[in-house]
């Protein structure tokens, strides 16, 4: 029987008033693929960043090696064998991708005379990008040159140069294309064979079933159980995960397309660069359109091009009587609301509270006269919001910064379904979302569209896209390779013909 | 219970900047007695100090709150000042020399903003450049037409009887209740601070930076046109160092009444008030302990000390252990 590499013993959390982590205890291995699977706030990402050094226990004791484990940051964990990818942008924008990589470092490179040899930095980190199968991305390239995904393989090469002992991948795959996330699977594999440990969190069921060797599970900040590769049944560890089998439907049960007539929005002949090549779509009201493809396609673009945020070389957005979308405040004022990607940065004020979030698109709604705010009424606006999306907190008036990722994307979905939006461009609505949120939203979306309110569902998921569309636009290198409709036919295989 | 901890200490925090104020007035009323001084003067010098800071910080907060800063104020209040004095000395019409003072004001702020918004370069970027262009020019207009040390000035008998407390608590109140109103109660307060929150995700909210930037510049400008008509008030004359060292005062006074330095959703108007008055008091006390040839350096390096701590202290308020994602 091997000795365990990380022992976690009783470990308790609190946040405030919000208990984290109650008395939990794991051991991991050397060479296991650890999945640590849970609903948004059950404690996952909270224990796997205490044992990375991001932050300490309130109470319990850790054993790294043999020896009491006790990191005063995440540095200091990575230097002594634990490194962590997190799950939210670990990389800072101003600097170059050598500078992220060797953050903190740049002393190794300083010459004699105290300057930083950066053709030597740059080297090194193109082998470091290059030793997890990157060669695209060199160390001289500025970091904010790259895309989201791009940067969370900067992030993976970064922690894989110190080749920890454990490797803890937090939520990471759901920022990625299907070849990021292949490199990623490849390092678990031989970080696993080397006799390392990795420790895996994800909300992709099958994922952590395919790629992991046991599976742990968290609900409200207390281990559930622990599940075995022998073990793994798929309904069991929702049931873990969720307290409750999952009822009702979680994709959409009618198996046919269905819009009303008329049109809602539509974009003609946008171009933009290599991003958009002579794009056209018309979403009509009542209708879920789907643009799916590789993470670097175009799609994400196609979303900000349509909000007004990004302009078209040529081509233009307009509303069916020809009101032209120039930018967001035209696109907001026709009743469009964009749910970006990039929700941390793009769609919520972490600094802020609940309330100023979901209050801040819907003033025009509840202010008297049009511009002055009363307490009472904002209360109730954003209540109803915080009520009929369930989200979970202490009150309105908590911080965004302190909820789960899940919860984070209600309330930005509450700014927008607040404000009365008839138009929706979701990007990755279910990024980093857990099961029982992903199942509420998709049922959100149908009742939306039930009430008329057209969907642009930019999606990274196929299963996703074939689950909630009416029909999907196919997008490859800016181009849409090719429109398919909802079908029982339709399957991923059918998709990825167009997308690769 | 530790919920209960929690509050009480966010209840402190938030609760500090006032505690500092009651502490400071009760520490320069017991040197102002030590020493032996007339007690009454100290205190008339401190609220004619610390009003006009006060006014001119509590226009300023619009700018803060955006996340930029404005380090032209002290400039700009000289120069509409001194556009004042030429335009009471050229017509002899005092609210037309109001009316002068007013305009130039909001007309130096409005053009930081426009020239930023312009050549799309960061606010205050252009407010370092206003700083030299507005000082240089007063200060050729004063020595030009009055001389470095003497300055210009306007009779002294026009502004005497409104140089009381009353009129001056009556003007800071009515401008801190409008700055209040706007800030607290209507949409352009909210949108300012969730920009200073977070630009990105404001401007994809559909608030557009320039408006409501022009709108801070406005407020302010009109504080410190408040500001430049309070100073002639109390002191009809107008020299090269006249309200010189406001700019950087205010950044100060701004931090020491609880205000974030990175502005933002935890922008409290009514930190100008607080921390301009807690900033005279402070310089005074450490003027009052330190007397001597080299009372001035040190109580810089003292201020800049307590300003530490003090941002330190309230950047407690927000700087919280987050729930990982």
């Amino acid at each position: 029987m091997k000795e365990p590499i990380l022992q976690l013993k009783h470990i308790c959390k609190q946040f405030g008033s919000v208990i984290a982590l109650q008395d939990v205890s794991m051991d991991v291995y050397p060479g296991e693929i650890r999945g640590l699977i849970g609903e948004n706030g059950s404690g996952k990402s909270t224990i796997s960043s205490i044992a990375a050094g991001m932050q300490k226990a309130n109470s319990g004791e850790m054993n790294f090696k043999g020896q009491p484990w006790k990191p005063v940051s995440m540095i200091d964990a990575l230097d002594h064998g634990v490194g962590m990818i997190v799950q939210e942008s670990g990389t800072i924008a101003g600097i170059s991708v050598a500078e992220n990589i060797f953050l903190g470092e740049l002393d190794a490179f300083r010459g004699k005379a105290g300057i930083i040899n950066r053709g030597e930095m740059n080297r090194q980190a193109d082998r470091a990008m290059q030793a997890i199968g990157v060669s695209h991305v060199k160390g001289a390239m500025p970091l904010a040159s790259l895309d989201f995904q791009t940067r969370k393989l900067v992030e993976i090469a970064k922690v894989n140069m110190k080749h920890p002992d454990i490797l803890v991948i937090d939520e990471t795959s759901t920022a990625l294309s299907h070849d990021g996330r292949e490199i990623m699977y490849d390092l678990m594999r031989k970080y696993a064979e080397e006799g390392h440990a990795v420790i895996f969190i994800s909300h992709d069921l099958d994922e952590i079933m395919e790629v992991c060797d046991t599976l742990t599970v968290l609900r409200d900040g207390i281990l559930i159980r622990t599940f075995s590769k022998e073990e793994f049944d798929e309904d069991e560890i929702r049931t873990s995960m969720i307290g409750r089998e999952l009822q009702g439907d979680y994709y959409r049960s009618d198996t046919c397309a269905s819009r009303q007539e008329e049109e809602a929005l539509i974009g003609e002949h946008l171009c933009l660069g290599e991003e958009l090549k002579d794009v056209s779509i018309t979403l009509h009201k009542g209708e879920i359109v789907g643009v799916g493809g590789l993470s670097s396609c175009g799609m994400h673009t196609l979303g900000k091009v349509l909000f007004g945020a990004v302009r078209p070389e040529t081509g233009s957005v307009h509303t069916p009587d020809g009101r032209e979308i120039r930018n967001e405040e035209t696109a907001i004022a026709e009743g469009i609301g964009y749910v970006s990607k990039d929700r941390d940065i793009e769609s919520l004020c972490l600094s802020a509270s609940i309330r100023d979030n979901i209050a801040i698109a819907g003033m025009d709604k509840y202010a008297l006269g049009g511009f002055l705010i009363t307490s009472g009424q904002e209360k109730k606006y954003v209540n109803r919001q915080v009520k009929e999306l369930s989200i979970k907190c202490a009150s309105a008036q908590q911080l965004t910064s302190q909820l789960s990722g899940g919860n984070k994307q209600k309330v930005v979905f509450g700014k927008w379904i607040g404000c009365g939006s008839e138009i929706l461009l979701l990007d990755c609505p279910t990024r980093g979302v857990d099961i029982g949120v992903k199942q509420a939203m998709y049922q959100l979306m149908i009742g939306l569209k039930k009430e008329g309110k057209s969907i642009l569902l930019i999606s990274e998921e196929m299963s996703e896209l074939i689950g909630m569309s009416d029909r999907i636009m196919v997008m490859k290198d800016g181009k849409v390779t090719k429109e398919l409709e909802r079908s029982t036919e339709l399957t991923d295989a059918v998709m990825i013909r167009y997308m690769i | 219970m530790e919920a209960g901890s929690e509050k009480t200490k966010q209840l402190l925090i938030t609760l500090l900047p006032v505690l500092a104020l009651a502490v400071l007035f009760i520490l320069f009323c017991t040197f102002v007695k030590a020493k032996g001084y007339r007690l009454d003067i100290y205190l008339k010098t401190i609220f004619n100090q610390g009003v006009v800071l006060a006014v001119v910080a509590t226009g300023a907060i619009f700018i803060y709150t955006l996340g930029s800063f404005d380090i032209s104020l002290g400039a700009a209040t000289l120069f509409a000042a001194t556009v004042g004095v030429l335009t009471y000395n050229a017509t002899e019409n005092f609210p037309l020399m109001i009316l002068a003072i007013f305009g130039t004001a909001v007309a130096c702020s409005l053009f930081s903003s426009i020239l930023a918004s312009a050549f799309h370069i960061p606010a205050f970027v252009t407010t370092v450049a206003m700083l030299s262009v507005l000082s240089a020019v007063s200060a050729q207009i004063i020595t030009t037409k009055g001389g470095a040390l003497g300055g210009i000035g306007i009779p002294k008998t026009l502004v005497k009887p409104l140089d009381n407390p009353p009129f001056k608590i009556t003007l800071l109140a009515i401008f801190f209740l409008v700055c209040f109103f706007v800030f607290q109660l209507t949409k352009i307060g909210r949108r300012q601070k969730f920009i200073g929150g977070n630009p990105v995700c404001a401007r994809l909210t559909g608030i557009p930076y320039n408006k409501y930037a022009i709108i801070a510049f406005t407020m302010a400008g009109i504080g410190v046109g408040l500001g430049a008509f309070l100073t002639l008030v109390y002191t009809p004359s107008v020299t090269t160092t006249t309200a010189s060292g406001i700019g950087m005062n205010i950044f100060v006074a701004i931090v020491f009444g609880g205000m974030p330095i990175s502005g933002g959703a935890r922008s409290r108007i009514h930190a100008a008030l607080i921390g301009g008055f807690s900033y005279i008091l402070l310089n005074n006390i450490l003027e009052l302990a330190l007397e001597g040839s080299s009372a001035y350096g040190i109580t810089q390096i003292v201020s800049a000390v307590f300003f530490l701590a003090v941002v330190c202290v309230t950047s407690m308020n927000y700087r919280t252990d987050l729930l990982p994602r």
